[in-house]
């Protein structure tokens, strides 16, 4: 039994999406549709329907059910609602924009350029995919086939090793949606990854800014910056766990000896994931100041005299030349710290504090590796990662939204 | 030229099934069977597992025991199921006592009472389980049967650094918490002077809590430990339960219990205590031989007693930790043979005698005991005697025996995670009690949907 009949969900979604086309089409359509826009309603109502048929039919509309009792779980079908929109809109927006180039008598994205090849004539296509059917198959098993059965597992209660799994709709993101302990994991993950990316790229860039320049023994001073980056965080995590230690550690040994006082580096939920800061911005700091050094050199030093001459202080000429033209560098490194603190840090964290103390640096990730792994609960496990995925497919769309206008690739 | 291609494809295919290996038939000397066994060591006890397996090799040539080391038990289990789920598992498996519900109910292994089926000996191994001490026979007798043979068992007990006691003019160990906040206190001056940099540590590990819920004779989960039937809830609001989650939140206020603020720390809490910053630490019987050895090294005199007790409370008793070996089932005969007599070796009585004197765990037979006594063992190293007056002294209760459930290896962590949020944070020890028994209860109920049949 359903809150909604799935019929009538389709009905209402391919609706919206006929309307949508429809509105569309009238607004900025091709010039003949202009006249006719209810023809590219069709479509439009077809694939919204088609799209969110094709997320749900698989889970059979469970978030719409209900119990014995009557009653629809509201945060289920909050979720189902959810589901519904995106498999609609993604849907929606990839058949629209295919079948418009269409009309408009382009080709597929990027095929004026990749036409003039080599390769024409009778069997080119099949050559190609030959060409492909390596790395196509890598992905598949690697990648794409992980990723379809991590979708089918978030529905799951499924441990390792147990003779059964059991379908749970839901179940598996609805415990982590109501839970405010997840809550908090997902504010300690984007408290790490802010602060990470704000410190290592702020640090690099000043280093490299006084590094970068020619000077003797230049180089080997420069491989010896970049080292930190050459350990692995689980060997960083080891190092500043001997570092931080509380009892046992070099840091507080020197602030006692020095100034009589201890700082509780691992023991202190508010100043834990300060640690966790310090060490992974001294983990990744090296990949940013090679990136760093590398854009540095290529500023023009014309422009930089120029504006010298022109009267420009050198905070002015650093603001107004050089940060402008290391944006491309910058944005580019926002992506992979992010990226880092995200994902990568897992190992430091782990050898670092374990996540702790009271779960202060329990990232989302860190979650992830727990309840998959030690707990070997498959399903919350997978629906914790597609979270992790969304969030950081969200910081990335905003990244790049953010950037526009603000990263020039020179002229 | 396609159907070409697909002829000398098919015959290609067929020549390399005709080459492979066949399945060795039968095991000799010549074309020895191998036994895989994994292990949860990676030091000097690692070295003793492998010389008792080259000294079986030598004994039957027939079998080849190779050993496969892993840093922990929890790995060792992951690796092993995996095997299973690709069909290819080892012989034999290490697993930790509360993995025994989730190994019963996998159907990975073969029951060793079933292996045995009343033999005396097998390959000339004898059997003799009536020989294993009582304290390990019920917990790992399930409905009169073992399903595993008994191998490494130990007991949490207190290690003294006398050199610093002496200092602090403490002769005499605490046998009680009571006794542990006295000692404490005496120790504060030195803990002031910056001297020692806390008076106890022990890691925060939900082992040490069952230990302390067996001692006040409380049951961790319902049915009977889970020993009369499959238990549904896990009890971790009992007052015997809120009492230990004080305990610790009291003496880390204090001072006294120096949390290095990483849970389940076993290497660096006995690096606290063999630096002697720590004057006491409360750790794994089978930490006795490396901690011995440091402070034979180091001029220290260190003594062990028993684990100690909320003396309000009192004392029934404490449970074993450890773990036992298992053999996989579905294996050709003669290699299940070869399995079961390589773990009696293993086991026997001089083997058990010379693993308790290598690790410090519990020799698990009581003819090892008398050997170990008869050789003078005890009279020169009275503090391995500890574990072993600890475990024999215990009475067997339903709480002592130990809980056995599908989550325990879970439920440990949520407990640990428990006792770590009431000592650094000013919540309420039975709201968070309270809400680990509701998180651990989802995961039974979880685990329960997907291995009990309805």
């Amino acid at each position: 039994m359903y809150l909604v009949s799935p019929l009538v969900l389709l009905a209402l979604v391919a609706l919206a999406g006929g309307a949508w086309s429809y509105w569309r089409a009238r607004a900025q359509g091709v010039a003949a549709l202009r006249q006719r826009p209810q023809l590219w309603a069709l479509p439009g109502a077809v694939s919204a329907a088609a799209g969110a048929l094709i997320l749900l039919a698989p889970l059979n509309f469970c978030p719409f059910a209900v119990d014995e009792d009557g009653h629809a779980d509201r945060l289920n079908v909050m979720l189902g609602v959810f589901i519904l929109i995106a498999g609609a809109f993604l849907a929606h927006r990839v058949v629209m924009a295919l079948l418009g180039r269409r009309l408009r008598g382009e080709g597929l994205p990027g095929s004026a350029e990749t036409r003039q090849g080599l390769y024409r004539g009778p069997g080119a296509r099949l050559f190609a995919l030959l060409c492909l059917a390596p790395t196509l198959t890598i992905l598949a098993i690697f990648l794409y086939y992980p990723m379809f059965d991590t979708f089918q597992l978030s529905t799951q209660l499924a441990r390792l090793g147990a003779p059964r799994t059991r379908f749970v709709c839901m179940r598996n993101f609805n415990q982590l949606l109501g839970d405010p302990d997840y809550g908090r994991t997902v504010l300690v993950s984007f408290f790490l990854a802010i602060f990470i990316v704000l410190f290592s790229l702020a640090f690099s860039l000043l280093i490299a800014q006084m590094a970068y320049r020619p000077i003797t023994g230049g180089r080997i001073y420069r491989a010896l910056l970049v080292w930190p980056y050459a350990l692995s965080p689980v060997i960083a995590g080891i190092i500043f766990q001997l570092l931080f230690h509380n009892t046992a550690g070099v840091l507080n040994h020197i602030l006692d000896t020095l100034f009589g006082f201890e700082v509780s580096w691992l023991l202190d939920p508010g100043i834990a994931p300060w640690t966790v800061v310090i060490a992974s911005t001294w983990n990744i700091l090296g990949f940013c100041i090679l990136f760093y050094i590398a854009g540095l050199q290529n500023v023009p030093d014309d422009l930089l005299e120029a504006a010298a001459i022109d009267g420009a202080s050198a905070w002015q000429r650093f603001f107004s030349i050089t940060f402008p033209l290391l944006s491309p560098i910058t944005f580019f490194l926002v992506v992979t710290t992010t990226t880092y603190a995200f994902f990568d840090s897992y190992g430091l964290i782990d050898f670092l504090t374990a996540g702790g103390p009271v779960e202060s640096t329990t990232t989302m990730m860190y979650e992830v590796f727990e309840v998959g792994v030690e707990a070997r609960n498959l399903g919350s496990a997978a629906a914790r990662s597609l979270l992790l995925f969304g969030v950081v497919i969200g910081v990335t769309i905003l990244q790049f939204r953010f950037s526009r206008g603000r990263v020039t690739y020179g002229s | 030229m396609r159907k070409t291609f697909l002829i000398l494809a098919i015959l290609l295919l067929t020549g390399l099934t005709l080459l492979a290996p066949v399945q060795a038939q039968g095991c000799s000397a010549d074309a020895p069977c191998e036994l895989n066994a994994l292990i949860g060591f990676t030091d000097h006890r690692l070295d003793w597992a492998l010389e008792r397996a080259a000294e079986f090799g030598e004994m039957f040539p027939q079998y080849v025991v190779n050993i496969e080391p892993f840093s922990d038990y929890e790995p060792l289990l992951d690796s092993y199921i995996l095997s299973q789920e690709q069909g290819n598992p080892p012989e034999i498996m290490q697993l930790f006592e509360v993995g025994t519900q989730f190994a019963i109910d996998s159907g990975y292994f073969k029951a060793a009472s079933e292996i045995i089926a009343g033999r005396d000996e097998v390959l000339g191994q004898a059997v003799d389980f009536d020989d294993i001490i009582p304290v390990v026979s019920s917990y790992y007798t399930i409905g009169g049967d073992w399903s595993s043979v008994a191998w490494n068992t130990s007991t949490p007990i207190l290690y003294a650094n006398m050199n610093i006691l002496g200092e602090a003019g403490i002769m005499d160990l605490p046998e009680t918490w009571q006794g542990v906040e006295e000692a404490c206190a005496q120790l504060q001056p030195m803990m002031d002077s910056g001297a020692i940099n806390g008076c106890i540590v022990w890691p925060n590990h939900g082992w040490f809590f069952e230990q302390w819920l067996a001692q006040q004779n409380t049951e961790l989960v319902n049915n009977g430990n889970g020993r009369d039937a499959r238990p549904d809830q896990v009890l971790l609001s009992s007052e015997a339960s809120l009492n230990i989650v004080q305990w610790h939140k009291d003496m880390y206020e204090a001072g006294y219990y120096a949390y290095p603020g990483v849970q389940r720390d076993w290497p660096g809490t006995v690096q606290a205590f063999n630096a002697q910053q720590i004057p006491f630490i409360m750790t794994s019987s089978a930490s006795a031989g490396g901690i011995m050895r440091n402070a034979s090294d180091n001029g220290v005199e260190v003594q062990t007693s028993m684990m100690v007790y909320d003396a309000e409370v009192g004392w029934t008793g404490n449970i074993l930790g450890g773990a036992t070996m298992w053999i996989t089932d579905g294996l050709e005969p003669e290699i299940e043979e070869g399995a079961m007599a390589f773990l009696l070796f293993f086991s026997n009585t001089e083997n058990s005698a010379s693993w308790h004197q290598t690790s410090g765990y519990v020799p698990v037979r009581n003819s090892s005991v008398a050997l170990l006594e008869e050789q003078g063992w005890y009279a020169e190293n009275p503090n391995f005697l500890t574990a072993s007056i600890q475990l024999g002294e215990s009475q067997v209760t339903i709480a002592t025996q130990g809980a056995i459930f599908g989550t325990f290896v879970e439920t440990r962590n949520i407990i640990t995670q428990a006792i770590e949020d009431a000592m650094l944070t000013d919540r309420d020890v039975a709201e968070i009690m309270a809400e680990a028994e509701a998180e651990a209860n989802v995961l039974l109920e979880e685990y329960n949907l997907l291995y009990v049949d309805e």
